[in-house]
């Protein structure tokens, strides 16, 4: 598919998603109008969760475009590299440490921190060319540890219910959340994603080596900053509402690669909508299935992600084979 | 202040013994006639033992070398060094047996957030549930949840501690059966039968007719949960005169109602069962969205602490007579049968 095209099917899919997540609910399909209530349900109900889940999937599907490209790494992703893991414990933290409650802003930072130390810690584990086995390795560790320390966090806090939250931020969630999620993740999901964007002509310079890059006058230790502070505050703050969401920044970038002619600077706008696009109609799929809501969303991208993670990895060893 | 440590310690040392003194116990506990005979030691003042320090020392030593016999006089068919694993059954302990006999509490006991009884549990040894701590112990019946800690249940079996699987009761009915369980397993049949009295008592005392007009309430937990029928809140909604939505809803003990679902069609009363403030993290967020804040502030609302509807015990009464109080202030249902 071309170009132009693919950005209008994706920029669809987004609207679909976006107005369906508003008419979708527990009752079943229509617009809640007449009444207060109905308004409240549509204003501080509906529309959060379909701003949130066009937010958070554009910045998952951005981030995973950005990281593929600059590490030139198919399997690069922010759920699979650890930085949602690390987000995550960055919220919890956040949380039980009373900042979250104290201080504005404090829990999505606490989730950019989280965010920005695991993408460091996996780029100085696995370095900038590694191959796709050392990176899966690097994240994996990372994620694990994060978890352990999630986990622990919320043992050591008298919490009743550790087990049920510590599922929320393996397997994220946009049941309940509201306005005040959306003005807390927004600002700082937006500055990401255009710190992530203005990546885009680097990135495309990279794919010629960084030699090559460097004598386009491409700074590396900058793109290098960028991409690690535009990942942490995008990816940071939408984990810290909605826990960690995994593999759409791994499919959608994929799905539209040869769209973009395999340039990643022209895969970052797709990739941003394509997200957008999953997360909300994943997000709709699932009040479909289980209108209770006891579904999580970060289930129903798995179910999507793993298959398509597994062939990417069959695929990446014949190419790697003898 | 390892000086009063040591008095109590000593104290409890002579525990079997102050119980078998005649007068001790009937005279504090007739001052509350509405507490369980066991509810008194726990408000057992530790100032006679420091004040009355040496005399205690003298008599305990006093028994001790003149009559082991006498130590056993009371106890002898009952259980002496209980220890309860699990919430529900410490609670019931408390109330049930005098405060010497009981040689360990679970951890949860001293939960505000969970248990009823956090003054009358400080003091006493808390367990987190390994067998071994529990074999330091030296008991000699242990009370454990019927489905829970299997593994620990067996081992201590197998090292021949006599341990007694006290199931989770989530209806008035089992509550009586429960306290009957435990009762017989420490040798309290008496106190166990009085429990229930002064339960039934109360709940008949609160208990609100079934009339078909019956306002609607729900209680309304963490992750948007609402107890429904076979749950003990269900229960408890039912006797105090309501109807519970969750049933209406045809949900079940541990059904979900989705937080539109509650804003497009809201209970008469919302019973807020969890505080928000207990679970800061994301399972809470329901309980401080907006929309149910909005809610709260139309319909009526009430704040139901956990403990008392978490655990199966007679205490749960108290949440019957607060919702029955709350129904009274209702008055009629605004809607139709």
């Amino acid at each position: 598919m071309r170009y132009v095209p693919a950005l209008v099917w994706v920029g669809l899919a987004a609207a679909i998603g976006f107005a369906a997540s508003l008419l979708v609910g527990p009752q079943g399909i229509g617009l809640p109008l007449g009444s207060d209530a109905a308004l409240l349900v549509l204003f501080e109900i509906r529309l959060p969760r379909a701003a949130l889940g066009f937010l958070i999937g554009g910045a998952l599907g951005l981030a995973g475009a950005v990281l593929q490209g600059y590490l030139r790494n198919p399997l690069a992703e922010p759920g699979l590299m650890g930085v949602s893991g690390g987000a995550a414990l960055g919220a919890v933290t956040a949380i039980h440490s009373g900042l979250a409650a104290a201080v504005p802003f404090a829990l999505p930072l606490g989730g950019l921190l989280g965010g920005a130390a695991a993408t460091f810690a996996v780029m100085v584990l696995a370095g900038e060319l590694a191959g796709p086995l050392t990176l899966i390795l690097a994240g994996v560790a990372v994620s694990s540890l994060a978890a352990a320390l999630t986990s622990l966090a919320l043992n050591l806090a008298p919490n009743p219910f550790a087990a049920s939250e510590m599922l929320y931020w393996l397997m994220g969630s946009l049941t309940d959340r509201s306005l005040v999620h959306v003005w807390l993740a927004s600002p700082l999901i937006v500055a990401g994603s255009f710190v992530l964007f203005s990546t885009g002509r680097a990135l495309d310079a990279l794919t010629l080596g960084e030699e090559a890059a460097e004598n386009v006058g491409v700074d590396l230790g900058a793109l290098r900053t960028r991409v690690i502070a535009g990942t942490a505050l995008a990816v940071g703050a939408a984990t810290a509402v909605a826990g960690a969401i995994g593999f759409v920044g791994l499919v959608v970038p994929h799905l539209l690669r040869a769209s973009a002619r395999h340039e990643p600077g022209r895969l970052l706008v797709p990739s941003f909508l394509g997200g957008a696009a999953l997360v909300l109609l994943a997000d709709v799929a699932l009040r479909l299935v289980s209108p209770a809501g006891d579904l999580r969303l970060g289930v129903v991208t798995a179910l999507i992600g793993a298959p398509f993670f597994l062939w990417l990895v069959l695929r990446t060893r014949r190419e790697l084979g003898p | 202040m390892p000086g009063i440590r040591q008095h109590r310690t000593r104290c409890w040392g002579c525990g079997p013994v102050s119980h078998c003194e005649a007068g001790w116990g009937e005279e504090v506990s007739a001052r509350d006639p509405r507490v369980p005979v066991s509810h008194r030691p726990a408000r057992r003042p530790v100032a006679p033992c420091l004040g009355w320090a040496a005399a205690w020392t003298l008599a305990c030593a006093g028994l001790l070398l003149g009559g082991a016999l006498n130590i056993e006089c009371s106890l002898a068919a009952s259980a002496r060094r209980i220890v309860s694993l699990n919430l529900c059954a410490d609670q019931i302990l408390l109330d049930l047996v005098a405060r010497e006999r009981i040689a360990g509490l679970s951890f949860l006991a001293r939960d505000p957030t969970m248990s009823t009884n956090v003054e009358g549990a400080r003091g006493i040894p808390a367990v987190q549930g390994s067998a071994e701590e529990v074999l330091a112990l030296g008991p000699d019946l242990v009370l454990v949840g019927s489905y829970s800690t299997p593994a620990t249940q067996s081992l201590l079996r197998r090292l021949g501690v006599r341990v007694a699987g006290i199931p989770m009761a989530s209806s008035f009915e089992e509550i009586r059966a429960v306290v009957r369980q435990i009762a017989h397993e420490t040798g309290d049949e008496a106190e166990g039968e009085a429990l229930i009295v002064d339960f039934d008592r109360r709940l008949e005392a609160a208990r609100a007719p079934r009339t078909e007009n019956r306002p609607f309430a729900l209680a309304y937990q963490v992750n948007s949960l609402a107890s429904g029928p076979g749950s003990l809140l269900h229960e408890m909604i039912e006797a105090a005169g309501f109807r519970n939505l969750a049933a209406d809803r045809t949900l079940g003990p541990g059904g979900r109602l989705p937080l539109e679902s509650l804003v497009l069609d809201p209970p008469d009363l919302l019973i807020f069962a969890n505080a928000p403030g207990d679970f800061r993290t994301v399972l809470g967020d329901n309980l401080r969205h907006p929309a149910v804040r909005y809610i709260a502030g139309h319909q009526a609302s009430l704040h139901l602490p956990m403990p008392l509807w978490l655990c199966g015990t007679p205490r749960a009464v108290e949440a019957v007579e607060r919702l029955a109080a709350a129904r009274r202030d209702l008055g009629a249902g605004k809607r139709g049968p």
